[in-house]
């Protein structure tokens, strides 16, 4: 144990070029051990950390019928956040959540405008922004329709402003 | 491969931001040494030079310090725990079933926390009946012996608040039949009883309150007894010490 | 001239009265104690803190390989209008709980728990646990006849509360202190160990051992109602 306290010693000096003494070999060997011991530790947690089941409203849903909407409506879904617009080319799902800071817009039909009471951004009923901070367009969701003819919205999915879904 | 680790490693410890951290430099002066322990937050509770003979295992089994360490498995697998934990009535024991079923790990996390927390008690006992039996409690350590015996108490308190919270029969009567216990002290029974369940009856409120002593209140006792504790060794000489009247204890 | 010459030359001067010199006389009493080096020391860093940390990984990994096939118990969710049978508190309560099957729980519950907290509390304040002498050592007759009395009593009062859990464990703890007192002073190994302990071992040793059985019993002996069970003739526990 004494030589321990002695300035610099080491566990025999390297034979040649690129060889390594007993202690740094064995200093290596456990740091390389201690360093998985601590991956595998952290991944675990990770994976521990990260929920399986999610008790969030789903992000697929149906918007029932295409006549339960008249052409030229702009219909908002609450639960959902979406405004289903229809159109003469077809219907769009644009989301409700403005593009700025996150807060849910509301449909002006008297001003022909999506309005966003937190800091004034307006848009088009396309999505499309007038004026405000807003760094962009609302986002237009996926439309496809069911086996049995119903209307259905992915959020996860999104498709080009001037994508309109024809029934 | 091994010199470059090397290299990068001495690159590293000769960098502005690696010597901003580590002021001292690598201890490999007995002087580094005892600035190392001397000047860590966190060390500074141990001595800096400690009796050869209490380093052996005979000596004190390391049952201080495997207590100490459990403690540190349990709140730091109590963190992780209480993630995924809503101290509510059913909930909790929904949750309980959550991480049993549904949750990665959790199994294996949950049977780490309940085995650190009966190996902790049983630690704790043997650490009291060793240091006992050692004579450890002698002058000058007789406070030090005494803030030993209160941690136990909070010791068990934690283990007792900890029962309570996956709600199911076991944890539900268990603690029924141990306030009720409490109810019987004279005078303050009834008053100590009502404060500790937030009520008459073993429900929510006592569910609220036995969360928060559990993962707040009693954890800060802990550690700030712990380290009480700690310090008096230090401050007593370190382990292994001559009584005042020199008499050997070992 | 003489002394013209010396304080000339040394600078002190050994005339009595004309140049008095002030001597120092150091006793025992007033000299600084100096600590010595305490022998057998070493650095806190590396010695101490590696074998902690060796410990810190020993324990873990123990813990983690008992984790992984040892379960942690989840019974059915709380329901206040049902209780089991038996109802029984984690470990370290239960040889309480057994203790509640003889006494008021005022008694078992609150008194015996608060008095041995206390008696742990006091154990370093007292002069006879400090010096630790041998039971034996001095006026053995006399501390033999205290013993037979205090335990005499003690058995009697258990046994009028049918405390056999306790009961029997006293028993046995008395039998060992009796036979320590009957040790010839030749005697080695066993014998000559018991015979040599305080009366502060002989307390705690005698805690010990009925704390012991009283959580043993209570946890593989006490059955449904708290009656007695054999655990090998196969209970629903």
């Amino acid at each position: 144990m004494a030589d321990s306290d002695k300035q610099g010693a080491n566990g025999g000096a390297p034979d040649a070029q690129g060889d390594v003494n007993r202690r740094d070999f064995l200093n290596e060997i456990t740091f390389a051990a201690l360093g998985m011991a601590a991956m595998g530790s952290a991944v675990v947690t990770y994976r521990y950390l990260s929920p399986n089941v999610l008790f969030e409203p789903p992000t697929k849903f149906r918007a029932g019928s295409p006549d339960l909407y008249p052409i030229n409506t702009v219909t908002y879904l609450p639960e959902q956040q979406v405004y289903i617009v229809r159109t003469p080319d077809g219907f769009y799902a644009v989301s409700a959540v403005c593009t700025h800071l996150g807060c849910i817009t509301q449909w002006k039909p008297e001003a022909d405008q999506i309005a966003c009471p937190c800091h004034g951004s307006k848009f088009k009923p396309d999505g499309v922004k007038i004026e405000g901070p807003a760094p962009a367009p609302l986002p237009h969701f996926l439309i496809t329709l069911t086996l049995d003819g119903e209307l259905q919205v992915d959020k996860l999915e999104t498709v080009k402003i001037n994508q309109a879904f024809k029934v | 491969m091994a010199t470059t680790f090397h290299d990068a490693l001495s690159r590293l410890r000769k960098t502005r931001v690696w010597k901003s951290i580590f002021r001292r430099g690598p201890a490999l002066t007995n002087r580094t040494r005892s600035l190392a322990v001397f000047g860590n937050l966190f060390l500074h509770f141990l001595p800096v030079k400690v009796r050869e003979k209490s380093l052996r295992v005979r000596a004190t089994y390391y049952l201080g310090s495997i207590s100490f360490l459990l403690f540190v498995i349990l709140s730091i697998t109590g963190v992780l725990l209480m993630f995924y934990y809503h101290p509510a009535v059913p909930q909790a024991y929904r949750d309980m079933k959550d991480l049993r079923f549904v949750v990665s790990n959790g199994v294996f996390l949950r049977n780490l926390h309940r085995l650190a927390a009966q190996l902790m008690v049983l630690a704790v006992f043997m650490h009291l009946f060793h240091v006992f039996y050692r004579g450890g409690y002698k002058p000058p350590h007789e406070f030090n012996w005494v803030v030993g015996v209160i941690l136990l108490l909070v010791t068990l308190f934690l283990s007792y608040t900890g029962y309570l919270l996956p709600w199911d029969q076991l944890a539900f009567w268990a603690i029924t039949v141990g306030t009720n216990i409490i109810s019987a002290m004279p005078v303050l029974g009834k008053y100590v009883r009502f404060q500790l369940l937030g009520g008459n009856l073993v429900g929510e409120n006592a569910l609220l309150r036995f969360y928060v002593l559990h993962c707040v209140v009693l954890p800060l006792a802990a550690v700030l007894f712990i380290a009480v504790h700690f310090w008096r060794v230090q401050k007593d000489g370190g382990l292994t010490a001559k009584g005042e009247d020199g008499r050997k204890e070992d | 001239m003489d002394e013209k010459k010396t304080s000339h030359e040394t600078g002190f001067s050994s005339h009595a009265r004309k140049n008095p010199q002030r001597i120092v006389f150091i006793t025992r009493k007033t000299s600084a104690k100096v600590k010595g080096e305490i022998p057998g020391q070493v650095m806190a860093y590396p010695h101490l803190l590696l074998r902690e940390a060796i410990a810190f990984q020993v324990l873990v990994i123990a813990i983690v390989l008992l984790a992984l096939v040892w379960d942690a118990p989840l019974e059915q969710l709380a329901n206040p209008l049902v209780t089991p049978n038996p109802a029984k508190a984690p470990w370290y309560f239960l040889g309480l709980q057994e203790l509640l099957h003889y006494f008021a729980p005022l008694v078992a519950g609150i008194l015996i728990p608060t008095l041995v907290v206390i008696a742990l509390v006091v154990i370093p304040y007292f002069n006879i646990n400090v010096e630790g002498e041998p039971m034996w050592s001095s006026n053995a007759a006399r501390h033999l006849r205290l013993l037979l009395a205090v335990s005499a009593a003690l058995e009697i009062f258990l046994g009028l509360f049918r405390a056999w859990t306790v009961f029997v464990p006293t028993a046995v703890i008395d039998a060992l202190a009796i036979y320590s007192y009957f040790v010839p002073p030749t005697a080695s190994g066993f014998g000559r160990y018991v015979r040599n302990r305080a009366v502060s071992w002989w307390v705690m040793t005698w805690f010990i051992c009925v704390a012991v059985v009283l959580t043993v019993v209570g946890t593989f002996f006490r059955g449904p109602g708290w009656t007695w069970v054999w655990p090998w003739r196969g209970h629903a526990g």
